[in-house]
């Protein structure tokens, strides 16, 4: 390596400069080491030349993302119908089973009401994490970070932020984890700020609910998926803001090996997405389980005063939520909404089981019941998704952003700047929508 | 130097040119709203279209000239056919299991079908003539 070319850099330049030369002595030895055969183009440069295209790689990988969610929405519904009626079959054999009218309730409306309700997004999230594992088994999301490294740089970010978002569409925790790669500590923590803006599985049962409900099933996917471009827009936006007055300075380079293209292996498709998706069925045995019974606990005390959880605004639960309508008020939500998005802290999916919980219904009516009682209309429901999008991920999120930061300070930032520009968004939705004629 | 004969490039580059030509029109319908029964409204479902003509009509002029270059929008164009075509049967697909859960009204039939999949289906024979070019080529480089 040409020493001058070193000496008077910045670590950013040497690092470039040392893998560039190595490149350079990998292409020499290939070069000399391997016959080539008589055709010049292989698979692997022909789908290089149209997916890496300047003009048509980014449109390339929109309308890809919109085909993994299409395809997971509409083959999804199907499956969750199925499940439903599994669940609303055992709600009515445990209420009418039990004698005792506390289990009765709990077992009836706790269990198969609020844990069921989350359990049925078991299909969505598995073909959501099959079709983002054929796009990474088959070598494209490679090709997905690299394209839009070239939009990343022209912004002033860092391209290898693109990875751990990949990363946090799946769930906010491991992706802030992978930030770890990121060498420059400015870029690893503008990355770590913007990564819970990136819209994790958790956050995809409360879109579907109220998607399902409020734009029927033929545009529900679209709807979702200018959802999860809202995030990655505002994922892009907020980083560029973190560049230009928190964080100031020059992404450092991005140097990225592409793999070959692969046809994928249906086995390791199938493992790549059991080992991403069982985090959801841990959760629902776990944190979700025990905040849908404090959600069940507070919706049917006291016992007496709700007639046994049938009173839902006699609850303790209905003076929390009234405390806290004000807040949400001025998008048009009520106080159930207030709740759920309190409980969504601790994790998303509870947004859903808590209104599993509170009107009281099956899971394959939860959506219909959100329309009929006129809880949300297309603009206030789209309003409702975006602010689940933005505000904080959930606790586990904020506690790996204090672990990987090892600041409170940046935690504390992280969790109020969320919830801050979701109710920004969310009122910016809420009044341009209004003004073009939205209801 | 050519990579495959100018007569069979030209072949290919006609039939590109249409499909793309198609694929461009039913899109901008699409986004425009629909045409009757026929094309349904659709922004994103138009957007894909728009896509995957522009990715048919940036290798014409490669395949004219008989160029990998070219036949590599070819193939690209091709492949998100494949994907939106197979994408919209199984959708058709999960509506046929609705029908049976009795969820929908009526199982979709021949004339439900999304024009992504007749452009799939007169995608067939230019993936032929393609595939026939390319077969034996190597995965990858090394």
């Amino acid at each position: 390596m040409d020493a001058d070319r070193v000496d008077g850099s910045s670590v950013e330049d040497m690092a470039s400069a040392i893998a560039e030369g190595r490149y350079q002595a990998i292409g020499e030895i290939l070069e000399a080491a391997v016959v080539r055969g008589e055709r010049r183009w292989t698979y692997t440069d022909i789908f290089d030349h149209v997916f890496l295209s300047r003009s048509l790689g980014i449109p390339i990988f929109l309308t890809l993302l919109w085909a993994v969610f299409a395809f997971t929405f509409a083959l999804s519904e199907p499956l969750m119908i199925i499940i439903e009626e599994v669940f609303g079959a055992l709600g009515g054999i445990a209420g009418a089973g039990i004698s005792n009218p506390q289990v009765a309730s709990f077992v009836a409306g706790g269990v198969f009401g609020g844990l069921g309700s989350v359990l049925v997004f078991v299909p969505p999230i598995f073909l959501l994490f099959f079709a983002l594992s054929i796009l990474e088994d088959s070598g494209y999301m490679a090709r997905a970070a690299f394209v839009m490294d070239r939009l990343m740089q022209s912004l002033g970010l860092h391209g290898r932020s693109f990875i751990p978002m990949m990363v946090g569409f799946g769930c906010s925790v491991p992706a802030i984890m992978a930030a770890r790669s990121i060498e420059g500590e400015k870029d690893r923590l503008i990355t770590t700020l913007v990564i819970p803006l990136i819209s994790c599985g958790a956050r995809l049962p409360v879109y579907i609910l109220i998607a399902g409900a409020i734009f029927g099933a033929r545009y529900a996917g679209t709807a979702i998926f200018s959802i999860y471009l809202l995030g990655v827009a505002l994922a892009i936006i907020m980083a560029l803001i973190f560049r230009r007055t928190l964080l100031k300075g020059e992404p450092s380079p991005f140097i990225l090996e592409l793999p070959a293209y692969a046809v994928p292996r249906a086995k390791t498709t199938v493992l790549h997405m059991w080992a991403r998706g069982k985090w959801f069925l841990i959760r629902a045995g776990t944190i979700i389980f025990g905040t849908v019974v404090i959600v069940w606990f507070l919706a049917a005390h006291p016992w007496e005063a709700t007639a046994g959880g049938e009173v839902i605004e006699n609850s303790y639960i209905a003076i929390i939520g009234h405390g806290l309508e004000p807040l949400v008020r001025p998008f048009g939500w009520d106080w159930m909404a207030a709740v759920a998005l309190l409980f969504g802290l601790l994790a998303k999916e509870v947004v859903v089981g808590t209104y599993g919980i509170l009107l009281g219904v099956e899971e394959g009516a939860l959506g219909e019941s959100l329309v009929a009682l006129g809880l949300f209309t297309p603009l206030t429901g789209f309003a409702f998704m975006a602010f689940v999008l933005i505000y904080v991920p959930c606790i586990a999120t904020i506690a790996t952003i204090f672990r990987e930061t090892n600041s409170y300070r940046w935690a504390a930032f992280a969790t109020a700047y969320l919830i801050i520009l979701a109710f920004v968004v969310s009122g910016l939705i809420i009044a341009i929508g209004g003004l073009l004629g939205f209801s | 130097m050519t990579d495959y004969s100018i007569k069979t490039g030209k072949g290919l580059g006609i039939y590109a040119s249409a499909l793309g030509a198609i694929s461009l029109v039913v899109g901008l319908v699409e986004i425009s709203g629909g045409w009757g029964e026929i094309i349904p409204g659709d922004l994103f479902g138009g957007f894909v279209l728009l896509v995957i003509a522009a990715t048919y009509l940036n290798g014409v002029k490669g395949v004219f000239q008989g160029r990998y270059e070219g036949l590599s929008f070819l193939v690209g164009g091709l492949f998100l056919t494949a994907v939106f075509g197979v994408l919209y049967l199984l959708m058709m697909g999960a509506e046929g299991l609705m029908y049976l859960l009795g969820e929908a009204e009526a199982l979709p039939g021949i004339f439900d079908l999304r024009p992504e999949v007749w452009i799939l289906l007169l995608s067939l024979p230019l993936a032929r003539r393609v595939g026939r070019l390319t077969d034996g080529m190597a995965g990858s480089r090394y």
